[in-house]
Formats: C-alpha cells, sequence, structure tokens
C-alpha cells in the first residue's frame, strides 16, 4: 500500500468517525439511513422495522414468505415506499446472492441479523430425544445465514454511513453461564455465531464496520409462547433496547456481547 | 433420518413446546427430572482400564493409542479407514489389548452399530480426538467456502455429542467414567485476535459449549466431562505452519494424558490449556 493511499484510508476512517460522532441529520440532512432487518415478518424483526419506519429511516424487511407476513405489509403500505419487503430464506445462500445483486450498490447502513430458530427444546434432550438433522437447520439459520449476509452486503455497508452489523444472539449462548444441560443445539448454534461474529468484528475494524452481539432476554414473541407471559418482556421493549445498543455501538466496543440492559455476557 | 417421533402433530407439538431463552427455573426443572443414577455395579477390578478413541489412525490420536496401550490399557482404536492404518496395525500386533474397529464421525449409523457391538464393554474413557480443520483457505471471509462449514461441524460438535450419547451406557458401566474431547484453544471466544477459520473455531466453540452442557446434565450420574488441548501440534493437521512453530505430538499427548488423568467429576466440564490452566470460553 502506497503512503498516499493509507493517508486516504485514515482520512477516510476518521471522517467517518467524525460523522458518527456529529450525527447524521446534522451532517447531511438529506441522507436517509437505511437498515436491512432479517425475519422483519414477526416478534423481534417486526418491532425493529416499525421502531427504524417510525424514526424515518428507509427499512429493508426480509420474510420467507412475503405473501404471508401482513403485518409488514401493512407497514410497507403506510410508509410511502420507505419499508420495503424481500422475500429471503437465510438459509437459502442463493438467495442471499440474488438479494445482494438487486441492492447493488445502494448503501445499507445497518444489517441486522434477526432471522432465528431454536429448534424447540424437546427436539436437543441428550440421551432422550436428539434430533440429529437438527443441527443442520439451526446451524444453518444462526449461524451461517448471518455470515453470509454480512458476506454478501459488504459492499453495501461499506457505502453505508453507520456501517454497523447487529446479530441478535441469546444469552443461552454464554458457556460460562450454562446452568442446565439443556437446548444443546440452539445454545451451540449462538455460541458458534458469536465465535464467528467475534473473529467477523476484528476483521472488519480495517474497513470500519462494527459488530454487536445482543441477547434480547426473553421476549414475548411466537417463539416463546410457551411460558408465562409474566416471564416474557414486552416486544416494543425488547426492539427498544436492540435499538438502543445498536445505536451505542462503535469500532471501539465492536464484538461486545451484550445483554438487553447493556451488561456485558460472559462468552 | 427416519423417526417415529416425527409425525406432523408430534411435529406441531414439538413445536409449540420451543420455547427457550432465559427460562433458567423452568430448565432446572426439567433437569432435576434427571435423576442421579444409582452407582453402577463396577465391572471386576483386574479388568484393564479401557479407552475408546475416535481418530487413533494418526497424528494425535495414534499417540494417545500407544500411550495408553504401553501403560497396558485396552484400547478401543477407531478410524475411518482400518485396513489403511499401518501404524495402528503394528500396534495392535504388539499388545494384544489394542483392537481396531471402523468408525466414521459423520456416520450417525455406523457409531449406532460399534455402540451395539461392544454393548458388553464398559469404557473407563470416551476420547473424542477425530477432528477436521476444513483447509484455512475455505474459512476466508469474503471468499468463504460454505459446503466445508457442514463438514466441519459434523465432525467437530455433532460427531462427539453423537459419540458421547451411543456409548453412555458403556461409559456409565466404566470404573473412571469419563468422556474427553480433544478441543482448541481456536475455540475460545474470549481469545480470539486475528480473525481466521471461521468454520474450524466455530465449530470447537459450538462442542464447548455441547460438552459443558452434558457437563451439567451427567454430573448426577458421576460422568466427568473435560475440554482438553493440544496446541499447535507437528502432525498432518497442521502442516501447513513451519516446524519450529509446532509442538512434537508427544509433548502434545503428555500434557493431554496428564489432564485426562487428573480431571474428576469436581473439575468436569473445565475448558483447559496444555498446562492445565483454564482457558476463557
Amino acid at each position: 500500500m502506497t503512503t498516499i493511499r493509507r493517508f486516504a484510508v485514515a482520512t477516510l476512517a476518521l471522517l467517518a468517525l467524525m460523522s458518527v460522532g456529529a450525527g447524521y441529520a446534522a451532517d447531511d440532512a438529506a441522507y436517509v439511513p437505511t437498515v436491512l432487518v432479517t425475519g422483519a415478518n414477526r416478534g423481534i424483526g417486526l418491532e425493529l422495522a416499525r421502531e427504524y419506519a417510525a424514526r424515518g429511516w428507509a427499512v429493508i424487511g426480509t420474510a420467507r414468505k412475503p405473501a404471508e407476513a401482513k403485518e409488514l405489509k401493512a407497514l410497507a403500505a403506510a410508509s410511502s415506499g420507505k419499508v420495503v419487503v424481500e422475500a429471503l430464506d437465510v438459509m437459502d445462500l442463493a438467495s442471499i446472492d440474488a438479494l445482494a445483486k438487486k441492492y447493488e450498490g445502494k448503501p445499507v447502513d445497518i444489517l441486522f441479523n434477526n432471522a432465528g430458530v431454536t429448534g424447540g427444546g424437546e427436539n436437543q434432550q441428550f440421551a432422550k430425544n436428539m434430533q440429529w438433522d437438527l443441527f443442520d437447520v439451526v446451524f444453518r439459520t444462526n449461524v451461517v445465514g448471518p455470515l453470509k449476509m454480512a458476506e454478501a452486503f459488504l459492499p453495501n455497508l461499506v457505502a453505508g454511513q453507520q456501517k454497523k452489523i447487529s446479530n441478535v444472539s441469546s444469552s443461552q449462548g454464554s458457556i460460562g453461564t450454562t446452568k442446565t444441560g439443556t437446548l444443546y443445539i440452539y445454545r451451540s448454534s449462538k455460541a458458534a455465531l458469536n465465535m464467528v461474529m467475534k473473529n467477523l468484528a476484528n476483521q472488519m475494524k480495517s474497513k470500519s464496520i462494527s459488530v454487536a452481539l445482543i441477547d434480547p432476554g426473553p421476549v414475548d414473541t411466537d417463539m416463546m409462547k410457551m411460558l408465562p407471559k409474566k416471564m416474557l418482556r414486552p416486544v416494543a421493549t425488547a426492539g427498544a433496547d436492540l435499538i438502543r445498543i445498536t445505536d451505542q455501538l462503535t469500532l471501539e466496543n465492536s464484538g461486545t456481547y451484550w445483554t438487553f440492559d447493556g451488561t456485558v455476557l460472559p462468552w | 433420518m427416519a423417526d417415529p417421533d416425527n409425525r406432523p402433530g408430534r411435529r406441531k407439538f414439538l413445536k409449540d413446546a420451543a420455547v427457550l431463552a432465559t427460562l433458567g427455573p423452568l430448565m432446572e426443572r426439567l433437569s432435576a427430572q434427571e435423576a442421579p443414577a444409582a452407582p453402577p455395579a463396577t465391572s471386576s477390578a483386574s479388568r484393564a482400564v479401557s479407552v475408546l478413541i475416535t481418530g487413533a489412525n494418526r497424528g494425535i490420536g495414534l499417540e494417545f493409542a500407544r500411550r495408553y496401550a504401553a501403560r497396558g490399557y485396552r484400547v478401543l482404536a477407531t478410524c475411518r479407514s482400518p485396513a489403511a492404518a499401518p501404524e495402528l496395525k503394528v500396534l495392535a500386533e504388539k499388545f494384544p489389548l489394542v483392537t481396531l474397529h471402523t468408525l466414521d464421525v459423520v456416520d450417525h449409523a455406523g457409531i449406532d452399530a460399534l455402540a451395539q457391538s461392544l454393548a458388553d464393554q464398559p469404557i473407563d474413557i470416551l476420547l473424542n480426538n477425530a477432528g477436521i480443520g476444513g483447509g484455512a483457505e475455505n474459512q476466508l471471509f469474503t471468499k468463504l467456502n460454505y459446503d466445508s462449514f457442514g463438514e466441519v461441524m459434523a465432525v467437530n460438535a455433532v460427531g462427539p455429542i453423537k459419540v458421547c450419547e451411543a456409548f453412555l451406557k458403556h461409559v456409565q458401566a466404566g470404573n473412571q467414567k469419563k468422556m474427553i474431547t480433544v478441543s482448541s484453544s481456536q475455540g475460545s471466544i474470549g481469545s480470539v485476535d486475528a480473525p481466521r477459520l471461521y468454520w474450524y473455531r466455530s465449530s470447537k466453540a459450538a462442542v464447548n459449549m455441547l460438552m459443558a452442557n452434558l457437563a451439567l446434565q451427567l454430573k448426577g450420574r458421576g460422568i466427568t466431562i473435560g475440554l482438553v488441548t493440544p496446541g499447535a501440534t507437528d502432525t498432518d493437521f497442521m502442516k501447513g505452519l513451519p516446524k519450529r512453530m509446532l509442538r512434537p505430538v508427544a509433548d502434545a499427548v503428555t500434557d493431554m494424558l496428564r489432564e485426562i488423568d487428573r480431571v474428576d467429576i469436581t473439575r468436569t466440564g473445565q475448558f483447559v490449556d496444555t498446562t492445565g490452566e483454564r482457558l476463557p470460553w
């Protein structure tokens, strides 16, 4: 790398940092940030789409079956074109590439890797009922999908101003705080997600892209419907927490694994 | 894989039961149902200590087999292709207590079949050694080879937990009751520095999680789970690296043997380095 190029990179990085510090609105009133949310048809993903839309952002909300994503479509219909719905299955790598191709040259400020599956607690009981085929589905959705999204949309993130990848992880992925022998497949997928995203955080520093891993806590969504309501946090609260932590994500704290209240979780 | 529990109605029920997240108390109760088993009928005191090793045909696995054989242990040395394992054959000729068995840890039916064929044999130490690196060139972000992810996970994470499940009764019937997995310091999320080996590292983080869970589940049965690490070792696995960066296989195995000897139920589920110090998860 020539000195000039090195200088140029350093200058761009500095400018990016300054723009974060100053706030986008003040710098460039016309700039509308874009967030790409996977699994935006329900639960936390839908809430993220709503809250970013309410901020006036452009939202690309993906769903496996857009035809069935009634709330997301309603949000899009009422958004004057700011919210768009795209078909995407994070397990289908070709569909990720196709979507990235469609958005080629368009900046994405935040990639919100929200789509995820648990596999069902009943299906992952060691020596009782371990559905071995489930590893493939859960890992492809929870680990490979998010990483592939980051890879496919890397040029878009580089072109964006905020340059953030926010991953919905889970406290269940914390090996250090595991208390019971349960959810083997789901937990190991989240530990694996944490590992790939920690690597990515380190690798992306030179591109000024920061990466977060956030545990939303137990949230009142379809995923958790077997739990008593009183144990669950409202989805709006969880969405606001995820967005607040993503707002506070910087290159300096990139690669951190947070819970919804901002506490750092042990790996 | 066909499964009687895979009926649509049951699947729906199971999906509905997909409860998760920080449901600590509920999960504690679920776990508590797993009542600690009574101490097993101990096998004959004169029986040789037995160890089953996966991937015993070369590198670290072969050295484990040699060292345990030299101790007079019964060594169930498994590998994908015993016919293509000349060193193991030599070992088995020298030590009558060494036997060779075909096992590919991605072949679950094969794992079950071997467990069935050894049904009457207690295993004191189950040693999950088989592993693959996946090729560093396949794991460079922006050039990720997604086909290699599934293979690395199947061998390094799913294989070991499947082997533990298939041989649970054998280990339960043994005296030492140890299930040991050769992990890697590369699986320590807290120690990640330079980004590399995305697949390999995540497979080792995943197996660490699986074994940490297993340690909690099996503690009540007196089964000890160990996660040992060899350090950078001079094997085929690491042949891309300069020799001076690598430790001799014998040294790596000496360190891990010491940790395997030392680990007991009070240390179950710990992830240790070559000196026995705990590694960050």
